[in-house]
């Protein structure tokens, strides 16, 4: 009975979805990907491979405030039109998205993406620190090796998907390896 | 394993003689820290939440006469949380709750609070809030409350944090982006001060570290604390000091040119 309830009852946030077969997956073939939300459709389909992986944008060229501030920030319409108003495209689908994209700017509504990575509102992450301690670490590494400490490597996926669990554990698992704070009012305020 | 000496040690001085009783500092306090607006209701309830409040007195100028209209003062007091040393709060959360940190904070974890409220009953200062309800705010105020606190839900208790996310933001910017100590005036040019105090129209709050020597508190200590000034000017006293709860915030009494001249005619 214990049993039937566990396959059946949609666990927490990120395992949902009904779930027996992904725990499964996890538990059996320890597929860690596999517990993480599925990559979510976004609005336009916006190609990290083309802009960071073809034409190696920067991160923080279009996140702009990934080295300054709290969030990383999702360009605005208008930021992406610095480049479109130009840039069409190739090939139709992205000629195609592209216009989406400029449609969108015309009738200035703003495009409504879909967040990959959520933390709970009793965390207070906060980008600036960690993206200047790993550049410390290595003046070297290019950003986006940074980002990827986290984020996975944005520039092949096609549709960007959770690849770290970002629970506490997960946070406090490197703050012990880097020797960062653990008191819980670094996070929690 | 040797513990480190900490970095800052967080204190504020309350320098009553120069508190008008104006109230910005709990505005500011509201404002900064997403604390619901406080109802009749709330009141009624006696569950409104001030992290800081202004606690009023009336007394008599000549302790002879009755206290009645000329002969009557108010007198005022802001009231926090006392951030105490020897925290009555703490040992009695069951879940670690709350805990005190190496910055010499009293810290309340949002997130690990089950709502027992045993630390509201065990504060002597009174300053644990309960979250009764659903924090709800007026649709025209929903953009003003601050991404750096977090909203707190129903059934959690809160407290003064001294603005732990301006500590932190000091922290971030001053020590970690540029490398230099946290000093008083850094901290009060970047607006990193405790929203009280940067509010404070006529200087009564007094925030700062005191492991920092040149700080301001560390100064006002010398000069008033009783622990280390043997002074008769020495104003610093704690409040409810001999519960021996060991607050970080002191207070400065009022210089009292009344009662000087009642004792001189008697």
């Amino acid at each position: 009975m214990l049993v039937f309830l566990w396959l059946v009852v949609p666990g927490p946030w990120p395992i949902t979805g009904g779930l027996a077969p992904r725990v499964f997956a996890h538990y059996f073939w320890g597929v860690e990907s596999t517990l993480y939300r599925p990559a979510p459709d976004q609005p336009l389909a916006f190609s990290h491979v083309t802009h960071a992986g073809a034409l190696e944008i920067n991160c923080a060229f279009c996140h702009r405030t990934v080295e300054k501030e709290e969030t990383a920030s999702v360009p605005a319409v208008e930021q992406c039109i610095f480049c479109h108003k130009i840039i069409s495209g190739t090939g139709d689908a992205a000629v195609a998205e592209v216009q989406k994209l400029r449609d969108a700017f015309q009738e200035e509504k703003p495009l409504n993406w879909v967040r990959v990575h959520r933390l709970p509102d009793h965390v207070q992450f906060v980008h600036e620190p960690h993206i200047r301690f790993f550049a410390q670490q290595d003046p070297a590494a290019p950003l986006e090796a940074t980002c990827a400490t986290c984020h996975g490597d944005v520039k092949t996926m096609t549709k960007v998907k959770q690849v770290r669990s970002l629970k506490m554990g997960d946070c406090v698992n490197c703050h012990k390896d880097y020797n960062a704070p653990t008191d819980c009012a670094a996070c929690h305020y | 394993m040797v513990q480190e000496r900490p970095k800052h040690k967080w204190t504020m001085v309350v320098d009553i003689d120069r508190c008008s009783g104006c109230q910005a500092c709990v505005v500011a306090c509201q404002a900064e820290n997403n604390i619901t607006i406080n109802e009749q209701r709330d009141f009624l309830q006696r569950r409104a939440k001030e992290w800081i409040r202004i606690e009023r007195y009336w007394e008599a100028i000549d302790p002879s006469k009755p206290a009645e209209f000329p002969n009557v003062k108010a007198r005022f007091i802001p009231i926090m949380c006392q951030q105490c040393d020897n925290a009555p709060c703490e040992p009695v959360c069951p879940v670690y709750a709350t805990y005190h940190n190496n910055e010499g904070l009293n810290v309340q974890v949002y997130n690990r609070c089950v709502g027992t409220r045993y630390c509201a009953n065990n504060c002597p200062y009174q300053v644990r809030f309960f979250n009764f309800w659903e924090p709800v705010w007026p649709e025209s105020l929903r953009n003003q409350l601050n991404p750096d606190v977090t909203v707190r839900s129903r059934g959690i208790m809160e407290k003064c944090t001294f603005c732990v996310q301006r500590l932190s933001r000091a922290r971030r910017t001053i020590e970690g982006r540029r490398g230099k100590r946290i000093t008083d005036e850094s901290m009060t040019e970047e607006n990193l001060m405790p929203a009280c105090v940067m509010a404070c129209p006529t200087g009564a709050l007094v925030f700062g570290d005191r492991e920092d020597p040149k700080s301001r508190v560390n100064e006002l200590l010398k000069e008033h604390d009783p622990r280390q000034a043997k002074s008769v000017a020495a104003r610093g006293y704690r409040v409810l000091e001999d519960l021996t709860t060991e607050p970080n915030v002191v207070y400065l009494k009022k210089v009292d040119p009344h009662l000087k001249k009642v004792k001189a005619h008697a």
